[in-house]
């Protein structure tokens, strides 16, 4: 039996895989499923390994910094995608991410094509416990509060949201520099565990894996983010004993869940067993028509929490 | 001025093969409105069917050429009706990842048959140079080229002159009317990918006898070329496609020329942000606007 040293790193991945695909659901929430998380994990990367290694600050502030730059670009492509439709939106942050990819490749200061090395490892089990945790807490609340049902409102019906009185324009630059202030915290200690940043990770490929794991999981609840990213970091290294086919296997179960589970693994109404012991829905939403008394607590008004709960 | 032609028709020999993907990309977005990422891997797997029944002799060229088609072809088609026939209709982005997994499976999948790294091509085209004015060109080249053109001269005569095309653009234009006027939506869409593999498959040959190489991950560099080719056309015009393609070759090879080889790859994106920004639709227009 392997000891803690053989799972350390299974486990450090997987937790910082969940606290950033956290932060491409809050995202996403939003309706903007962004392309670019690679890229934003990937700036917070650079950032915190900058501050670090070349200008001597400490680890924390470093982490800070890379969840304040991370928000920034992040509110930044909110604000450029804005008025643009949703297919277009998702091929915009590729791009921009794609783009990001490039600069870094080409910027000599940063290491260029020869990578950024001679970063302090800081990270092990611990500090990535806390960003999951906290994006966890992020999440939930986030999840329950007038922000999220905005959020989700924007999502189902942008136009009726704003005749509501919802800002398009405040809930999604917020929950994009939210979501991505995680991600940036999750790219940035990922730095510190791998003391490599390569300009190949801020590219398409390594954004789709979150993707990858929201789908996968699902969308409707937070769980579906945690349980996608967890499984699928773990996957192959659980499919490990069939040595040379775990890629394809890894491949078709992707294929098969796409096909058979088309919502994602976890929705919110479970079936079967699971309806028994959760009841009928997941995630505790807050009951339709139920209006609470103190006015900072009141939710949306009550058309749009129809729309989103029949979702 | 010697160089700049040189470069232009080095670049226009990248932007046919370039072209070629991009087109069978293109088909399967515009008729079937799914992102078909497992096209490029066909591509790979055209490139291999082709090495393996390629003869020595005068018509190894042609046998390796069809052996190429008829495989890619036999891949496409097991693909839609396994994988993108469900797919359709679904959102764009889970046909992506449904058909991103298939590509995972084809290209680890031939990885374990011929090894990670890349293969060396026969021979099929002798090494010889042709002069074309100020421009010296390998026979390869030429051969290359010769075929990508050939290949999208007939998609577009396909297109727009046959019965199947017509009924292809009728599909893409509106589906639900086009089923109503009596046209097999499921066998067009059937009939679309078969043959966007099979001119994947073919032009996978011509491209492995032009590199002397054959890899597992070659679809990797196609698949991202091609989707912006995609994107940057819009998906009304087929020929845009093209055009698009030609283009990007041409800038590709004047960057690599004049600036940087690094910044060759960096092109593709600069042209996609600027383009998604001021004309969302694409350059040529698309139908779902």
């Amino acid at each position: 039996m392997p000891g803690f040293h053989y799972f350390e790193p299974i486990l450090i991945f997987t937790l910082l895989n969940v606290t950033m695909a956290l932060g491409l659901y809050i995202t996403a929430l939003s309706g903007q499923l962004s392309m670019a998380t690679a890229a934003i994990a990937g700036v917070g990367a650079y950032a915190s390994a900058i501050l670090t290694a070349k200008w001597g600050w400490p680890f924390l502030s470093g982490i800070l910094f890379a969840a304040v730059i991370g928000a920034a670009v992040g509110a930044l492509l909110a604000l450029v995608t804005l008025r643009m439709r949703d297919f277009i939106l998702k091929l915009t942050t590729l791009a921009f991410g794609e783009a990001l990819s490039v600069l870094a490749f080409n910027w000599e200061y940063i290491g260029g094509a020869n990578s950024f090395t001679g970063i302090t490892l800081y990270t092990n089990w611990a500090p990535c416990v806390v960003a999951a945790l906290l994006a966890l807490y992020v999440a939930w609340r986030f999840d329950g509060s007038r922000l999220g049902f905005a959020a989700r409102a924007v999502r189902d019906d942008p136009l009726a949201a704003g005749a509501m009185g919802v800002s398009l324009v405040q809930v999604r630059v917020v929950t994009f520099a939210l979501g991505s202030a995680l991600v940036g915290i999750g790219g940035a200690l990922q730095a510190h565990y791998l003391l490599v940043i390569s300009p190949h990770e801020l590219g398409f490929f390594v954004s789709l894996n979150f993707i990858i794991f929201l789908l996968f999981g699902g969308l409707q609840t937070l769980w579906g983010p945690v349980f996608g990213a967890t499984l699928l970091t773990a996957l192959p290294e659980l499919l490990r004993f069939t040595s040379q086919y775990r890629l394809i296997l890894y491949g078709l179960i992707i294929v098969v869940v796409v096909l058979v589970r088309p919502e994602g693994l976890l929705t919110r109404t479970p079936t079967g067993r699971a309806r028994r012991l959760f009841g009928r829905t997941l995630l505790p939403e807050r009951p339709v028509g139920v209006v609470p008394e103190r006015p900072a607590d009141r939710p949306l008004p009550l058309g749009l929490m129809q729309r989103g709960a029949e979702r | 001025m010697g160089l700049l032609l040189q470069q232009i028709a080095n670049g226009l020999i990248i932007g046919s093969t370039y072209a070629v993907v991009a087109l069978g990309f293109s088909l399967a977005f515009t008729v079937l409105r799914v992102i078909n990422f497992a096209h490029p891997d066909i591509f790979m797997v055209g490139m291999f069917a082709g090495l393996v029944f390629a003869l020595p002799g005068p018509w190894g060229l042609l046998v390796a050429l069809a052996a190429g088609m008829l495989g890619a072809a036999a891949v496409g088609w097991a693909l839609e009706r396994t994988v993108i026939s469900p797919l359709r209709g679904r959102d764009v982005l889970m046909t992506l990842i449904g058909t991103l997994g298939v590509a995972i499976m084809l290209e680890n999948g031939m990885a374990l048959i011929v090894g990670p790294d890349p293969v060396s091509y026969p021979n099929l085209v002798p090494r010889q140079f042709v002069d074309v004015g100020p421009v010296t060109l390998t026979l390869r080249q030429v051969v290359n080229f010769a075929i990508c053109l050939m290949l999208l001269a007939l998609v577009s005569f396909y297109v727009r002159a046959t019965k199947f095309g017509r009924a292809t653009r009728a599909i893409a234009e509106r589906p639900d009317v086009a089923a109503a006027f009596g046209v097999d939506v499921g066998l067009v869409c059937q009939v679309t990918i078969v043959i966007a593999s099979a001119m994947a498959g073919v032009a996978a040959v011509s491209v492995g006898a032009l590199y002397g190489s054959a890899h597992a991950f070659v679809g990797l560099l196609y698949g991202l070329k091609a989707f912006t080719c995609m994107l940057v056309a819009g998906d009304r015009y087929f020929e845009g496609v093209m055009v698009v393609a030609l283009g990007l070759g041409i800038i590709e090879a004047l960057v690599t020329g004049y600036l940087s080889s690094s910044l060759r790859d960096a092109v593709a994106f600069f042209v996609l942000i600027g383009v998604l920004l001021f004309r969302p639709n694409g350059l040529f227009g698309s139908y779902a606007a």
